[in-house]
């Protein structure tokens, strides 16, 4: 049955482009997968109660390191994903292992990171000079080519974007199969309780903060490159690292599918509402999809699937 | 260079005034409802607009239209409580915050749709002050006055008043107070409204300073809580003192080296303080 789904999942996704027919289309699903897979990198840590508000950092940390070595020595965004990743990785550990070492949970870490986000954004406002400050800059055009990741075409990025969002799917279920996850869960519930069972707290905190950063970081890279324009505000700072959470949190962080169902409807909502009511009144499908997020928040605390899925059980039970 | 200095700390502590009756606003909240208010620099926002449009649209005298703006402001922080806050007081952390991040999207927007992307400005001139070659804008003095008057009543409205108790109440121990005949409900509608309020007052202090936009709140709620947890979160004197400080450092590197670089500066004094502090420079350290 379970296999069933995803088999016929698979089929849907793999011959969707040839149905869909319309670039349009095929944007909003690239852009889905894309914040699908930043959005399951951020569950990675917020599913054992690492509420981070500030993943922009690390998605700008990725876009930057990797934009900016493309445009000025011509390196491979493949290479630049990977040194990105790590660079994030790193500013993970520094910020992380403060955290963990000191003891910052719950609304002081939110907060913490909220601020690092900021602090990117700020660095990157501020270096002016090499990354065009606030107006941001665009990547050097280049004709379709699976080295530099550019593509004349939609259809090659659509299989990209979706390649990776399997890896991350994939990686979320390695992550479930480890000892690290029990020893996160036993942390989540209870740090305390955790540590005296002989548990390295901040060991495996810094372990999946890290991986976490850096799967953000690529999911970074992937964007920048589709959209070829980077910009400090649309990459980092308080916005795009509130909207990972705000999908992450619809969608349900603790189920392997959760992240890509909040990013799908949130992708989908916004566009919805720009495309139906943005050319009459600007601003207004802003408040429509604001209301809608405070809404679905308050009302479906546990998300989509965290909520289907207590149903599922409801009925079997039965 | 250096009177250039004292300018700055000058202008820095009159700063503090009025960042110090902003993080007391979200202080209260946080410390009675125990939630964070995350839109409370877009509520200032709202409240300046709110002024605006009654004195440069309407012809209010400015005075009258602060009084309307805290009024208005009040009724709003009421609102927010009754349809938004009181759904979520059992949801867990994660949601509140993020519930409340929601409303930045909408207060923003909906101040892009009122009154458009353009600045907008209350004309009113007020005299440049100069004692000897420290230079002093009269609205910044105003607004420091105006501020600790603002914080004094305050302070006597929880300390010598049953309200107040009760408020104080609620904030040490919501079980008992229930059982001291309070109704803690009301008690966060009281709280919400005097915060509300607190944001039409801070509009008032504002409006003659600085234009109003629609992104005009967010660098605000970030100032506040850096102050708030500077100080230690729920401590009220510990915002107080940290305002001042996150004030004179502002304007000082503001002065010294850039905006952006006194924005970055004040961001990393705020992680390295919740990293060496957790329970803010005045806090005391309670067990985890």
């Amino acid at each position: 049955m379970k296999y069933a789904v995803l088999v016929a999942l698979a089929i849907i996704v793999a011959f969707f482009p040839f149905v869909a027919g319309n670039e349009y289309i095929l944007h909003i699903t690239t852009l889905i997968f894309i914040w699908a897979f930043v959005t399951t990198a951020w569950s990675y840590m917020g599913r054992f109660g690492l509420v981070s508000l500030g993943h922009g950092a690390f998605l700008g940390v990725g876009g930057y390191t990797a934009g900016l070595l493309f445009n000025s020595i011509g390196l491979t965004p493949w290479a630049g994903m990977l040194l990105g990743g790590l660079l994030a990785a790193l500013l993970a550990l520094m910020v992380g292992y403060g955290c963990f070492r000191f003891g910052v949970i719950g609304d002081y870490f939110a907060l913490l990171t909220l601020a690092l986000g900021e602090v990117v954004a700020l660095l990157l406002v501020a270096f002016r000079d090499e990354t065009g400050g606030s107006l941001g800059f665009t990547l050097n055009r280049i004709d379709s080519s699976f080295l530099y990741l550019q593509f004349e075409r939609k259809i090659y990025f659509y299989y990209i974007a979706l390649c990776f969002l399997i890896l991350a799917l994939i990686l979320w279920k390695w992550i479930d199969r480890t000892k690290m996850q029990k020893a996160l869960r036993a942390i989540g519930e209870d740090e305390i309780a955790a540590a005296t069972l002989g548990i390295r707290i901040v060991r495996y905190k810094l372990y999946i903060t890290m991986i976490s950063a850096f799967v953000t970081a690529v999911g970074g890279v992937l964007y920048a490159q589709y959209i070829t324009y980077l910009n400090p505000h649309t990459l980092a700072g308080v916005g795009p690292s509130l909207d990972i959470a705000f999908k992450a949190i619809l969608g349900g962080m603790f189920s392997l599918w959760g992240p890509t169902v909040g990013a799908a409807l949130i992708v989908t909502l916004e566009e919805y509402i720009r495309v139906t009511y943005g050319s009459q009144f600007i601003g207004v499908s802003q408040i429509v999809y604001g209301v809608a997020l405070v809404m679905l928040i308050m009302f479906l605390p546990k998300g989509i699937c965290g909520t289907a899925e207590d149903l599922w059980r409801k009925v079997t039970s039965r | 260079m250096s009177i250039l200095i004292i300018n700055a700390l000058v202008n820095g502590i009159l700063l503090g005034g009025v960042l110090a009756l902003l993080a007391f606003g979200m202080n209260l909240i946080f410390g009675v409802v125990k939630v964070i208010h995350m839109a409370y620099g877009q509520c200032v926002m709202l409240g300046m607009y709110v002024i605006y449009t009654l004195t440069e649209l309407s012809h209010v005298p400015f005075l009258a239209a602060c009084g309307v703006a805290v009024v208005v402001m009040a009724i709003w922080g009421a609102l927010l409580q009754t349809l938004v806050i009181n759904r979520l007081l059992s949801a867990n952390r994660l949601n509140q915050l993020l519930a409340l991040a929601g409303l930045i999207i909408v207060f923003e927007n909906l101040a892009h749709v009122i009154w458009g992307a353009d600045l907008r400005g209350v004309r009113i001139q007020m005299p440049l002050l100069s004692i000897g070659n420290v230079f002093l804008r009269t609205s910044n003095l105003i607004a420091f006055i105006g501020a600790l008057i603002a914080l004094a009543g305050l302070y006597f409205f929880l300390h010598k008043t049953y309200t107040g108790l009760a408020i104080r109440s609620v904030a040490q121990d919501v079980e008992c107070s229930k059982l001291m005949g309070i109704n803690p409900k009301t008690i966060y509608l009281i709280t919400l409204s005097v915060g509300g309020g607190l944001t039409g007052v801070i509009a008032a202090f504002f409006s003659p300073i600085y234009s109003v936009h629609p992104q005009f709140g967010g660098s605000f709620t970030m100032m506040a809580f850096i102050i708030v947890v500077l100080g230690g979160m729920g401590n009220l004197l510990g915002g107080f003192v940290g305002a001042f400080i996150i004030g004179i450092v502002t304007s000082l590197s503001a002065v010294l080296t850039s905006t952006e670089i006194a924005e970055i500066l004040v961001m990393t004094l705020f992680i390295v303080v919740v990293l060496m502090r957790p329970q803010g420079l005045f806090g005391i350290r309670q067990s985890r």
